[in-house]
C-alpha cells in the first residue's frame, strides 16, 4: 500500500522532514535549559511551610499507624483532628482569605506568567516558522489507514481532498511531533521535564492550590482511619520465621 | 534486559505478613520510575525497529503489543517475578504506561517508515 499514488521528492525528506524534527527536539532542549535559568528562587512563605510539614507528618501518622500501640494512636489523631485547638482543623473563613493572599501575591503571578511564556513564545515561534518556511508539503505518510475524520488533524495546510488520508502535513508533522516527544524528553532531560509539564497544566487550571483544603482533607482521611495494632501478629510472625530456622 | 540497569531496582522494605503490607513510598515511586523510563525506551526503540522492517497497519500495532508484553517480562524478571516485593500490585509491572508509549511508538514508527520506505 505504501506510495502508490503518490511519489515523494527525496529532497522533501532530507529538507523538510528531517530538519523538521532536529529542531523540535533541539527547541524542546533550549526551552528546558531557558526556563531552567528563568526560574527563580523565592523564599517560601512560613505558613505555607507549616502547612506543608503538618501534612507531612499526619500522612507519616497515617502510613505507620499500625505500629504504634493503640493509646498513642488515639493520643495523636487527637493532637492533630481535635475539633478545637487540632492542627489539622481549619477555622472557618480562613480558607478565604488564604486564597485572596495568593491572588494579591505579585511575586506568585510574575513566576507564574514567566512559566507560562517560556512555554507559550517557543511555540508560537516555532509554528511560526513552520508556517513561514514549510507550508503545503506532504511531509510524510503514516503507516497505518486513519478514516475521513482525521483529514483536517494531518492534512492540515494542504487542501486537497483526494489525497489518501494518511498522508501527513508538514505543519500537521508539527503537532505530531509536539505531542510524540513528551517521551524522548522525558529520557533525555530527566523526569523534571515530565513532571513540570503536568504540574503547570494544574497551576495554569487551578491558579495555585488551596492549603486549607489539603488540610481538611487530610484530616478526613485521619479521622476515618482503623487503627490495627500490628506488633501483636508480629510475635507470632517471629515464631513461625525462628521455627523455620531451627527445624 | 539490560536497560537502564544503572537506575538499579530498590528494594523495598517487606517485612510482615501478606496482609499487611508495609511501604517505602519513596522505593515504591523510584520503582515505578524505572518502569516509566524503560517502557519510554522501548517503545521508542521498537517503533523505529517497526519503521525500519516497514510494518504497516494492524501488524505494527501487535509489534507494539508484543514489544510491551517483552517489557513486561524482562521487568517481571528483573523483579526477580516477585512483584510483591517491589510494587503493591502486578499490574504496575504489566499495565503501567502502557499507553504512556504509545504516542512516541506511533511518531517514531512513522519517522523511520517515511525516511526508509516512502521515498
Amino acid at each position: 500500500m505504501s506510495g502508490e499514488d503518490l511519489v515523494l521528492d527525496t529532497a522533501i525528506r532530507d529538507w523538510v522532514l528531517i530538519p523538521l524534527s532536529v529542531v523540535m527536539v533541539l527547541i524542546g532542549v533550549l526551552r528546558y535549559f531557558v526556563s531552567k535559568l528563568m526560574r527563580s528562587y523565592q523564599a517560601p512563605d512560613q505558613k505555607v511551610v507549616r502547612d506543608g510539614q503538618v501534612i507531612l507528618r499526619a500522612g507519616h501518622l497515617r502510613a505507620g499507624a499500625n505500629f504504634i500501640p493503640p493509646k498513642t494512636f488515639y493520643s495523636r489523631r487527637t493532637y492533630f483532628t481535635n475539633e478545637e485547638n487540632g492542627i489539622l482543623h481549619v477555622p472557618k473563613g480562613q480558607a478565604q482569605n488564604a486564597q485572596a493572599q495568593m491572588f494579591s501575591d505579585p511575586n506568585m503571578a510574575v513566576d507564574m506568567m514567566k512559566k507560562n511564556l517560556s512555554m507559550i513564545i517557543p511555540q508560537t515561534l516555532t509554528f511560526a516558522w513552520v508556517n513561514f518556511f514549510f507550508s503545503g508539503f506532504v511531509a510524510a505518510k503514516i503507516p497505518f489507514p486513519l478514516t475521513q475524520r482525521f483529514r483536517s488533524m494531518l492534512q492540515n495546510g494542504i487542501d486537497l481532498s483526494t489525497v489518501d488520508v494518511s498522508y501527513v502535513s508538514s505543519r500537521s508533522w508539527y503537532f505530531l511531533n509536539l505531542f510524540g516527544l513528551r517521551g524522548l524528553f522525558s529520557l533525555i532531560l530527566g523526569e523534571e521535564n515530565a513532571t513540570d509539564d503536568a504540574q503547570r497544566m494544574m497551576q495554569m487550571s487551578g491558579f495555585g492550590f488551596d492549603p486549607a483544603k489539603n488540610l481538611s482533607a487530610e484530616k478526613d482521611s485521619i479521622d476515618i482511619l482503623q487503627h490495627d495494632w500490628a506488633l501483636p501478629k508480629f510475635e507470632k510472625r517471629a515464631e513461625a520465621v525462628l521455627r523455620r530456622i531451627v527445624s | 534486559m539490560a536497560v537502564r540497569e544503572d537506575l538499579g531496582v530498590s528494594e523495598m522494605k517487606s517485612g510482615g505478613d501478606d496482609e499487611l503490607s508495609m511501604f517505602n513510598k519513596e522505593n515504591l515511586q523510584s520503582n515505578m520510575k524505572v518502569i516509566y523510563y524503560s517502557r519510554t525506551f522501548l517503545s521508542i526503540i521498537g517503533g523505529v525497529i517497526a519503521g525500519i522492517w516497514g510494518f504497516t497497519g494492524l501488524t505494527g500495532f501487535i509489534f507494539y503489543v508484543l514489544i510491551m508484553g517483552i517489557t513486561s517480562l524482562g521487568l517481571a524478571a528483573k523483579a526477580k517475578f516477585s512483584a510483591q516485593t517491589y510494587f503493591d500490585n502486578w499490574n504496575r509491572i504489566l499495565l503501567d504506561g502502557f499507553f504512556g508509549g504509545l504516542m512516541s511508538f506511533v511518531l517514531f514508527w512513522t519517522f523511520a517508515y517515511d525516511i526508509v520506505h516512502i521515498f
